[in-house]
């Protein structure tokens, strides 16, 4: 037996499967690739699959990681690759599979790129203020938590958990790139942080498209 | 349209999925390279939909044409509709993300009465005028077919014409005609009249009909040379039928989402509630070796790990045993789940519950549709309650320690007694439980009871019966509640307002389709879901109408009463249905197909004789 690690994108139509829904999705492509991967033992026999760091809804991914078991040792990895992206929808597709080096906690920041949609505002307003908005010294957000049993808000500054790696103008879209925490450590969704920009900025008509684009470990090397 | 538009309102509604395609096996064609384009639309939700093998056998029939490209379309739920309102979005296809209005033929599948509102309502919102009168062109044909087009006549002001019976064996005449008429720049009308010489094609402006004073139809008389008669049309030989040889593997899950092979069509029983069991008559079986390679094909071309042997009574098949054996060679190596829905009770046997456990146990249900013998008998059920005791003891000795049970009320000459039976007989499964030796040990029994209220259907030997009126239907639920004392039965039942309107529209005629326009305008859609149906709101309709819906719901109709579907021809003659519906008020049964002919009708589709 041997896990292996399968690098994929998450584009297109395929950025409105949720979590739960992608899981169904790859246990059927690997049925339709006919890999030979290990099916667990207990009372509802299904494929082992892992995911790194599940993706939220609507986002696009360049950097999704799939951990799964295969039977057969010498299975060619490249064949994995070929197979899967011949099963899959063409919104998905495997760039690499290779051995697994690092656990899925290894993993500690995320890079993400996010365009930013003003609707009336100018690109280049929204430009400045977001990087105003990213120079205050505490951003305090709302976040639901469970203390025991019982369901509480918590405030939190998010402010630390991020950073601003650029911000400019693209035509009408401000391009923002974003480095978050990430990993179960500790695990900023940068939409938290887009709506408390809205918020500090009341009422601003704002919409956003984001791709997640790299997951990094502590030595800010790629996760692999 | 392209997905970035959609992109700000997708992430504003619910299960985004519904509204996005793009799913393996979806079909993707370029639009300049094909003649024809259809929408085949399913007026209820994605995830209800999606389950639907008729849409999956016809999307694949359709598309295996080179001119042609068909696409889906689903009613969007009510956030959707609203966002797609307010950005100014028509309803599209999930392929293409085109409008509905850019499509030449909008094909519908009417599978439930109250489905109907979503079909104007979809129009609309694609961008189709949702009178017939007002499509001068012959894009934008709009069609329909499925089981409730056996009494389309509620629908006649919106649809230009109507498929009776399989579409697998019309739909490509109609489209070869289509293809025809659209190249040579013909009118709708003529088109239409050329449509109406294809048997199974009914194309309800070349009739007309006349109403006598009493409000029953006077006569139904055929113009421009269309038949007196439309007979639907059925596939005779079932084990050539074309079947897709793969499925839309949808991302979101869905009601039925897995392999579904049916492994036959018709039935042999005759219940005489069932509008089914008469519409897809006679029975017509594949043989064990395609059912094998159709559930071969389908489970590697979608990766499911569930197949479903589909029929209105899988266990009525004649070769089960070699078929069943043949299945779990191979579905056992594979880790896939077979489910075996609607089995009889009277064959279900222990061979088979072993099967069904082998791979992943699942619920049991039974349905003995009655509480007393007699009400079984009035209905023609044709089981014992020793059938349904001798199932209960399988599944409690199998180790099913609960078990799931279906009655309806509202039947004809149903008394407070047959009420109580339901109640009575799902105590002795109770009692059963524990006189049961080797059921499963330390666990409580629970006998659900799902009741639902009798509809009388056309083609049916109740199409002549009254239905109960609401006030008696919710006395017959308080005397169920009443009846309960043990707490291992959950009695399950539904407010019943809806079968109401599901009755009227059910033999309904013409006159209704205004009250149907009319309760759209006033917003009625997604009349099947409770949260969304105003029962209010189509009172009132009816009344500025100026119709009464007990006249079409509660009205008893004598054997002469010409009927608003009359003219349309299911093979089964009246004759037969209104010797079943005396035997019916006498209590007395007819045996089934195999054992005894009973003369409906339906043998001259297959050349005079349905057995070997």
């Amino acid at each position: 037996m041997i896990d292996i690690r399968v690098f994929y994108h998450k584009t297109g139509r395929a950025r409105y499967i949720s979590h739960l829904d992608m899981m169904r999705c790859m246990q059927r492509a690997i049925v339709r690739a006919k890999l030979p991967v290990w099916y667990t033992e207990g009372f509802n026999p299904h494929i082992y699959l892992t995911f790194a760091l599940p993706l939220s809804l609507g986002y696009e991914s360049k950097s999704e990681v799939m951990d799964l078991r295969l039977i057969d040792d010498a299975f060619p990895l490249s064949e994995v690759t070929s197979r899967l992206n011949d099963a899959l929808p063409p919104d998905i597709r495997i760039h690499t599979t290779a051995k697994i080096q690092n656990k899925p906690q290894a993993i500690t920041h995320a890079i993400y790129t996010i365009q930013l949609f003003g609707n009336t505002q100018s690109a280049e307003v929204l430009r400045d203020r977001f990087c105003a908005f990213m120079r205050s010294t505490q951003i305090l957000v709302e976040k639901r938590a469970k203390q025991g049993r019982r369901k509480i808000t918590k405030q939190i500054d998010i402010r630390p958990m991020c950073e601003l790696l650029s911000c400019e103008v693209s035509g009408d879209v401000v391009l923002l790139t974003l480095k978050t925490q990430a990993g179960i450590q500790s695990n900023l969704n940068p939409s938290l942080l887009l709506e408390a920009f809205i918020q500090t900025n009341e009422g601003l008509p704002l919409r956003w498209h984001i791709c997640r684009d790299a997951l990094l470990m502590e030595d800010g090397s790629p996760f692999c | 349209m392209q997905l970035q538009q959609l992109d700000p309102i997708l992430m504003r509604v619910q299960k985004p999925a519904r509204y996005t395609g793009g799913e393996l096996n979806s079909v993707t064609k370029d639009k300049n390279s094909v003649f024809m384009r259809f929408a085949f639309c399913f007026p209820d939700t994605y995830e209800i939909g999606m389950s639907h093998l008729g849409m999956k056998i016809l999307y694949s029939l359709l598309n295996y044409r080179e001119d042609t490209w068909c696409e889906r379309v689903f009613a969007p739920w009510v956030d959707f509709e609203e966002e797609m309102k307010k950005e100014n979005i028509p309803l599209y296809g999930l392929e293409s993300f085109d409008p509905l209005y850019e499509f030449d033929i909008i094909g519908f599948t009417l599978q439930y009465e109250l489905s109907y509102t979503n079909i104007l309502n979809m129009l609309k919102l694609g961008g189709v005028p949702v009178l017939a009168s007002e499509r001068h062109d012959l894009k934008n044909l709009v069609i329909a077919g499925g089981p409730c087009a056996c009494n389309p006549e509620p629908l006649v002001d919106f649809i230009d014409l109507f498929m009776l019976g399989e579409g697998e064996e019309s739909m490509n005449e109609l489209m070869d005609l289509y293809r025809d008429c659209k190249a040579a720049n013909e009118s709708k009308a003529s088109f239409l009249q050329k449509a109406a010489q294809i048997g199974g094609i009914y194309v309800p402006s070349l009739y007309e009909v006349t109403y006598n004073e009493d409000g029953t139809v006077a006569q139904i008389t055929p113009k421009d040379g269309a038949p007196k008669t439309v007979k639907k049309r059925i596939i005779r030989d079932f084990d050539k039928v074309f079947y897709p040889e793969n499925f839309i593997v949808p991302f979101m899950g869905t009601v039925h989402d897995r392999a579904v092979v049916e492994v036959l069509r018709g039935c042999i029983r005759g219940c005489r509630f069932c509008q089914a069991g008469f519409l897809y008559r006679p029975l017509r079986e594949k043989k064990p070796d395609t059912i094998c390679a159709e559930c071969r094909d389908l489970c590697e071309s979608t990766g499911y790990e569930e197949v479903s042997l589909s029929s209105l009574s899988t266990s009525d098949y004649s070769d089960m045993e070699s078929l069943l054996t043949q299945l779990f060679d191979y579905t056992q190596t594979r880790h896939i789940n077979m489910t075996l829905p609607s089995l009889r009770i009277d064959n279900f046997s222990e061979e088979l519950l072993e099967k069904i456990k082998a791979v992943r146990k699942s619920g049991l249900t039974f349905a003995p549709e009655a509480g007393t013998q007699r009400m079984r008998d009035v209905i023609n059920k044709n089981i014992s309650e020793e059938d349904v005791m001798h199932s209960c003891r399988l599944a409690f000795e199998g180790g099913y320690s609960s078990v799931k049970l279906y009655f309806m009320i509202g039947l004809p000459t149903e008394t407070e007694e047959d009420i109580r039976g339901i109640i009575e007989l799902a105590q002795r499964v109770v009692d059963l439980y524990y006189h049961t030796e080797n059921r499963a040990k330390g666990q409580s029994v629970n006998v659900t009871v799902s009741v639902s209220t009798f509809v009388p259907k056309p083609f049916t030997p109740f199409q002549y019966e009254p239905q109960d009126t609401f006030a008696q239907i919710e006395e017959k639920h308080r005397i169920l509640k009443d009846a309960v004392t043990s707490k291992k039965i959950s009695l399950k039942y539904h407010h019943s307002d809806a079968s109401v309107l599901e009755a009227v529209f059910a033999r309904g005629d013409r006159r209704l389709a205004q009250v149907i326009y009319k309760a759209f305008l006033k917003g009625c859609t997604f009349d099947s879901w409770d949260d969304q149906f105003h029962y209010d709101r189509w009172m009132e309709t009816f009344k500025e109408c100026g119709l009464d819906p007990a006249f079409y719901a509660n009205r008893r109709r004598s054997f002469d009463e010409i009927l608003p579907w009359s003219h349309l021809d299911y093979c089964v003659s009246e004759a037969f249905l209104q010797r079943e519906n005396k035997k019916a008020h006498e209590a007395a049964v007819t045996k089934n197909c195999r054992m005894q002919c009973a003369g409906c009708g339906a043998n001259t589709l297959v050349g005079g004789k349905c057995f070997d």
